[in-house]
């Protein structure tokens, strides 16, 4: 399709949606001069967009191959408006071409297509017969917005505790030491002798979380103590700053904070001397350090290797430093986080857990790299309350996916991650879909033998 | 936002269900969401999580973590989690009229 024909067939697009009001964008935007804007623009496509931002823009065909890979597009009726080529139409393409003179609300609409109209999943990059990474292209306008000031309210507050706490949701040094020994006393009446050793260096494993574990779902660091101990791993925590690998800068387009966030995660495991990062279950977080962290530092790669809980969990059961006794009854189906499957090609070694930790497998479809995705990635569930509707509505096909796994029998959605809970359960709430959802240590917990850890002269038989 | 009216009072909500201002929250409120949360029966346990929530964001203008939550209640996490299916952030937050936490929640 012609250029002209792309742009006639978006202005006669339907309004999907209801608008809906994020005072932190209006206000912030309101106070811009214009000047200010083309300024920062200018700025950041000569000094940060250079030949890649330009090959992408100037290669995209505007074939639409695109567009059916996109849940946004999928569930808001093929609405040209939210094909990812008609995004990047809407935002970058129009900022290139009109030389960064775009107008307050321009920007404002901007800023919401960016953060609220596309996860970043990559899903479309795979039908793309260039390859063309819109995901960077959304970032870049991200970019843009953060350095105008005009950043979603509640992914920045999560940003601003970022930067305060280098945690995403407030969490004090002293509450985070509290709420490990707290965990450990708790786990201690189950399994005796159990230990959360906290800065204990020259441990095998440096384990990091992410912010809502301490804050509120402090049953996942039990499990993750219980499971270590049982599997007799040596393993740390961090009692400084640092044992938060989540990175939400990285998402509301603060590379400079992005790069702060991971320098002090890897930190933390290099002055405890630890071997490897083990990562909890969380999707964004893993591409933070594995991929994008080390570039904005300047870094050609992590600097210990960094292992996610699926591989983790995964080397354990084939070791068997755990071993299942007794596997979940309830047939289960396997959601594929975008940042670790699509992104980290973790996706067998799921099933591989699947497999040897529940009775019932049902896949759904799409299933693997090409799954969507739950539409709270990328920072969008993080953008809160004012988007949730619209979060929830623009991703029909996930609920139809859901609900085609549910005929074929399933029960229970394993998603190894934490914002695909959120969005999920969203989503199931919704549409009335009556599933629940686990993480893999919620599973492995429930299964495995923790009547018999490991003794030292077992352990060094392996 | 929406508007929710139960038992004669109205509250403005935001699309996760949370009032838009701490100081609009009463009693009705907390019956309100009771029968939103799937929770049965209202106990004096509830209204302990509820009391020191509120008394805790009144002071500092956020949510306690779930651990300053056992400490001052006394309950173990897993009771908390039992008393509020959806959680502390979601379930118990909402009721107690604080706003919907920021981060990956």
């Amino acid at each position: 399709m012609s250029y002209w024909g792309f742009r006639k067939v978006m202005s006669v697009s339907a309004k999907a949606l209801p608008k809906v009001l994020d005072d932190s964008i209006d206000k912030a935007a309101d106070r811009l001069a214009a000047d200010q804007i083309s300024a920062v623009i200018e700025r950041l496509l000569y000094n940060e967009g250079g030949a890649r931002l330009k090959t992408y823009m100037e290669t995209c065909a505007h074939c639409g191959l695109c567009s059916d890979a996109c849940h946004h597009y999928l569930s808001n009726n093929k609405d040209p408006k939210f094909s990812p080529a008609g995004k990047v139409r809407q935002t970058i393409d129009l900022i290139i071409r009109k030389k960064g003179n775009v107008s307050i609300e321009f920007i404002k609409r901007a800023c919401e297509i960016a953060f609220t109209e596309c996860n970043l999943c990559r899903r479309c990059v795979l039908y793309c017969p260039f390859g063309i990474d819109v995901a960077y292209l959304m970032i870049f306008v991200r970019r843009i917005c953060h350095q105008l000031g005009v950043v979603p309210k509640f992914i920045q507050d999560t940003a601003h505790s970022h930067s305060a706490t280098f945690n995403q949701m407030w969490v004090k040094e002293d509450e985070w030491i509290d709420t490990l020994f707290w965990q450990e006393e708790e786990a201690r009446e189950e399994i005796p002798g159990l230990r959360i050793p906290v800065d204990q260096e020259c441990a095998e494993i440096f384990y990091s979380v992410i912010g809502p574990e301490p804050k509120f779902r402090a049953q996942l660091i039990y499990q993750a103590a219980v499971i270590m101990n049982v599997a007799g791993m040596s393993w740390t925590m961090t009692a400084k700053p640092g044992w938060d690998s989540s990175n939400m800068c990285m998402y509301t387009g603060d590379h400079e904070m992005t790069a702060r966030l991971k320098k002090v995660h890897f930190e933390a495991a290099l002055r405890l001397k630890t071997k490897r990062i083990v990562m909890g279950e969380c999707g964004h977080a893993f591409r933070s350090v594995t991929d994008v962290g080390n570039r904005y530092l300047g870094w050609k790669a992590p600097p210990l290797p960094v292992v996610h809980a699926i591989e983790f969990y995964h080397e354990l059961i084939s070791n068997k430093r755990i071993n299942i006794v007794q596997k979940f009854d309830k047939p289960v189906t396997f959601h594929d986080p975008c940042n670790i499957v699509r992104g980290g090609g973790l996706h067998e070694l799921a099933r591989g857990i699947i497999d040897k930790t529940c009775e019932h497998f049902v896949e759904m479809h799409p299933n693997r790299e090409h799954n969507y995705c739950c539409n709270a990635g990328g920072g969008i569930i993080n953008c809160g309350p004012p988007y949730t509707s619209k979060r929830v509505r623009s991703n029909r096909v996930k609920a139809d996916q859901l609900r085609d796994a549910k005929s074929w029998g399933a029960r229970t959605i394993i998603a190894p991650c934490h914002n695909c809970h959120g969005g999920l359960e969203d989503i199931i709430k919704f549409y009335q879909l009556d599933m629940d959802i686990k993480f893999f240590s919620d599973i492995i917990y429930g299964c495995m033998d923790k009547n018999h850890p490991l003794t030292t002269e077992a352990i060094k038989k392996y | 936002m929406a508007t929710v009216e139960f038992e004669g009072n109205s509250f403005t909500v935001d699309e996760d269900g949370f009032i838009d201002n701490f100081t609009s929250w009463n009693n009705s409120w907390v019956k309100y969401v009771k029968t939103q949360e799937g929770i049965d029966e209202l106990t004096k346990e509830h209204w302990d999580v509820i009391n020191v929530l509120q008394d805790y964001y009144k002071k500092n203008g956020i949510a306690p973590m779930v651990r300053i939550l056992s400490k001052l209640t006394g309950f173990k996490l897993k009771h908390i989690y039992e008393l509020f299916p959806s959680g502390p952030g979601k379930g118990a937050c909402k009721m107690a009229g604080l706003p919907k936490p920021t981060g990956c929640v």
